[in-house]
C-alpha cells in the first residue's frame, strides 16, 4: 500500500491550475532572490484542495469568526501558502515579487501580524499542532463547528512537541481537528530513513488515537474528498497522511535536497525552471 | 484566585501541568469546563494556551517556573510574545524556592529570561495580598504575563497599598541615607533589614518592584539626593534582574551610578541542597547580612562595588 502511494504521487500529472501556481511561486522566488522551493511544491496541492473546496473561509473578511482554521506548521512551505491565497485574492499577485524584501509583508516564514490570511505565525517547527488544538478546543468550548486543520512537515515530526500535542489531541477527543502530514520522505539534509525514519507513519497515529487516512497528497479531488468529509466536535482526531513530492512539478527539483532551500538563485535558475515548467 | 476570577469571567481558564493531586478541586468540580489538567508536556501547554488565547480565551497557566521559562522558552517567545496574547504565566518556584530538589528546579535566571522576551509583562510580588491585587487588577490587561511567587505563606508585608500599580512600592521617606531596591518575597527581609538599620540609626528607604519591565526610577530622583548607599538586593544571578534594569533605566534617563551596589545569588548552579533560607543565609541576602554589608559599604571598607560570593 505504502508503495503505491509514493508511486502514485511521483506519476501524477499536475491540471493546468497547479502549472499556474507554480508559475507564481516562481514569481516570488526570483523577486526574493532565495526561498524553500521544494518544501513548497509539496503541499501546493494539499493547500490548494483546502482553500479550493474545503474551507469555510473569505478572502474579504479572513477574521470571518466561523471560518476554519488552518495552521501551516510546516512554515517554510510558505510559497505554497502564499501563492494559493493570492490567487483567492487575500492580496495581489503583484505582490508576491517583493517576497522576503525588507518592507514585505511576505516573509520567509507566514506571519499573522503582516499578512491577512494566515492565522499563525510558524517556522518554529513543531508549535503548530498544540496551537490548533487550543484553537479547536475554543470551538468545542462555545459550541462552535468550525474546523481546524494543521499541516506538518515530515521532517517536523522529529520535534517531540509534535507528540506531546499528538497525546493530548487525542486525550481531548479533538474530532473537529486534523492533521495532515506532507510526506515527501525527505528533509534537509537527506532522505528521512537517513536521518530519523518515521516508518511505520501511519500506525503512529493511529497508536497515538488518531484515525488515519493515506492519500495522494496531489490529487486535488481526493484531498477534497478526504479532508472535506463530515467531522464531529467529539471523537478522534483525524491524521491524513498525505504522500507527496519534494519540489513537485520540477524535474530539477524533484526529490532533491538541492531545492530543500536557496538563499540566492540565478535568474539562469529561475529560467531553466521556467523552461522546465513550459516543456 | 484564579477561581474566584474565573467565576465571574467565562474567557478565563486555568491549564495545571500534572500539578498535585486536589490542585483547585473545587474549580475543577465547579467549572470543569474552565479547568484543564494538561500532562507533563510544557511546550504544548503554552502552545495550547496560545491557541486558546487567540480564540479570545484568557489562560493561567501554572507549574513550576523553570519549567515554563527554560523548556518552553521558544513557545513562551514565539507563541506568546510575538503573537501579543493575554496568556498568565503563574510560576511556582521563584529563585531558591525548590533548593532542596536542586538546580534543575530552581529559577534562578526567570526574570532575565522573561524581560527579553517582547511585549512580555514581569512580575514579582513579595506577597499572596499582592499577588491576588495584581491578578484581579490587570484581569483584561492584552499583554502577556509572567508572575514569579515564592513558596506561598510568606509574610503579608504590602497590605497597606490595597491597589496594585505598574510603579513601585516605597516604605520610607526622601531623606534616607540607606537606599535598598528589590523586588518579589526578597521584600520582607528587605524590611526587617531596614528596621534593624533604623535601631542603629541609619535612615533608610526600600523600594519594591513588583513589576519589572519599567522600574520609573528616573521619577524617583528625590529620594536619592541623600543616600550614601543604594544596594540592589535580588534572589536571582546578578545579570539580567532588577540590578540590571535599574541601570539600564539610570544609564537612559542620564542619571549618576554613584554608591549603586548589588546583593544577588551567584552566577552559578548551586550544589547545595537544604532550604531556600539556607541559600539566601548564604549568600548574604537575610537581614542580618543585608544589614552587616550595608554597614561595610556605609564605612567604606567594602573592597569592590560589586557583591559576590
Amino acid at each position: 500500500m505504502t508503495v503505491d502511494f509514493v508511486q502514485s504521487a511521483n506519476q501524477i500529472t499536475l491540471d493546468m491550475k497547479s502549472k499556474d501556481l507554480r508559475l507564481l511561486v516562481l514569481d516570488a522566488l526570483e523577486g526574493g532572490g532565495r526561498g524553500h522551493l521544494g518544501p513548497a511544491l509539496s503541499l501546493l496541492e494539499i493547500v490548494r484542495a483546502l482553500y479550493d473546496s474545503v474551507l469555510l473561509h473569505d478572502p474579504k473578511f479572513p477574521l470571518l469568526p466561523i471560518r476554519d482554521r488552518f495552521i501551516l506548521s510546516k512554515g517554510h512551505g510558505c510559497l505554497g501558502l502564499y501563492t494559493v491565497l493570492a490567487d483567492h485574492g487575500y492580496f495581489p499577485t503583484s505582490d508576491l515579487k517583493n517576497f522576503c524584501s525588507f518592507n514585505s509583508n511576505l516573509g520567509g516564514h507566514p506571519e499573522r501580524a503582516t499578512l491577512p490570511g494566515i492565522e499563525f505565525s510558524t517556522g518554529a517547527l513543531g508549535h503548530g499542532l498544540s496551537i490548533g488544538i487550543g484553537m479547536a478546543m475554543a470551538a468545542r468550548l462555545r459550541d462552535e463547528k468550525w474546523r481546524t486543520f494543521v499541516l506538518l512537515g515530515d521532517g517536523e515530526l522529529n520535534e517531540g512537541s509534535v507528540w506531546e500535542g499528538a497525546m493530548h489531541a487525542s486525550q481531548h477527543q479533538l474530532g473537529a481537528l486534523t492533521v495532515i502530514v506532507d510526506f515527501n520522505r525527505m528533509q534537509a539534509s537527506g532522505e528521512l530513513d537517513s536521518i530519523v525514519s518515521l516508518e511505520p507513519l501511519a500506525l503512529k497515529w493511529k497508536a497515538f488515537g488518531f484515525d488515519v487516512i493515506e492519500v495522494n497528497g496531489h490529487d486535488v479531488a481526493q484531498l477534497a474528498n478526504v479532508l472535506g468529509a463530515s467531522v464531529e466536535l467529539f471523537g478522534k482526531p483525524r491524521a491524513v497522511i498525505a504522500y507527496t513530492v519534494k519540489g513537485k512539478g520540477f524535474a530539477s527539483a524533484e526529490n532533491s535536497t538541492a531545492w530543500h532551500h536557496k538563499a540566492k538563485i540565478s535568474g539562469d535558475e529561475i529560467a531553466l525552471l521556467r523552461k522546465e515548467m513550459n516543456a | 484566585m484564579v477561581y474566584k476570577l474565573a467565576k465571574t469571567d467565562p474567557r478565563i481558564v486555568f491549564i495545571g501541568s500534572d500539578l498535585g493531586a486536589g490542585t483547585l478541586r473545587e474549580m475543577r468540580e465547579d467549572i470543569p469546563a474552565q479547568f484543564f489538567m494538561e500532562g507533563i508536556s510544557e511546550q504544548h501547554v503554552v502552545g495550547f494556551a496560545a491557541g486558546l488565547a487567540q480564540e479570545g480565551f484568557i489562560p493561567y497557566i501554572n507549574t513550576i517556573g523553570t519549567f515554563l521559562t527554560r523548556r518552553a522558552f521558544e513557545q513562551v517567545s514565539i507563541d506568546i510574545g510575538l503573537h501579543h496574547l493575554p496568556v498568565r504565566l503563574l510560576a511556582s518556584g521563584g529563585g531558591m524556592v525548590y533548593a532542596p530538589l536542586g538546580p534543575t528546579h530552581t529559577a534562578i535566571e526567570d526574570i532575565g529570561l522573561m524581560l527579553s522576551v517582547p511585549n512580555m509583562k514581569v512580575f514579582a510580588p513579595a506577597d499572596a495580598f499582592e499577588m491576588e491585587n495584581l491578578l484581579s487588577t490587570l484581569v483584561g490587561d492584552e499583554d502577556p504575563h509572567y508572575v514569579r511567587f515564592g513558596k506561598g505563606g510568606e509574610s503579608i508585608v504590602t497590605q497597606e497599598f490595597t491597589t496594585f500599580e505598574l510603579k513601585p512600592k516605597i516604605f520610607g521617606n526622601e531623606s534616607a541615607e540607606i537606599i535598598i531596591f528589590t523586588t518579589g518575597v526578597m521584600l520582607q527581609h528587605c524590611l526587617d533589614a531596614k528596621l534593624e538599620l533604623q535601631t542603629q540609626g541609619f535612615s533608610t528607604t526600600v523600594f519594591h518592584f513588583p513589576y519589572l519591565n519599567d522600574l520609573s526610577i528616573e521619577e524617583l530622583d528625590s529620594y536619592f539626593g541623600s543616600a550614601r548607599v543604594r544596594l540592589c538586593v535580588e534572589e536571582h544571578v546578578p545579570r539580567g534582574g532588577l540590578f540590571t534594569q535599574i541601570l539600564h533605566e539610570l544609564i537612559s534617563a542620564g542619571k549618576p551610578l554613584t554608591n549603586l551596589y548589588q546583593l544577588a545569588l551567584p552566577d552559578s548552579f548551586s550544589h547545595n541542597y537544604g532550604s531556600q533560607m539556607d541559600h539566601l543565609d548564604s549568600n548574604g541576602l537575610t537581614a542580618p547580612k543585608v544589614v552587616a554589608k550595608i554597614k561595610e559599604l556605609v564605612s567604606g571598607s567594602s573592597k569592590s562595588n560589586r557583591m559576590r560570593t
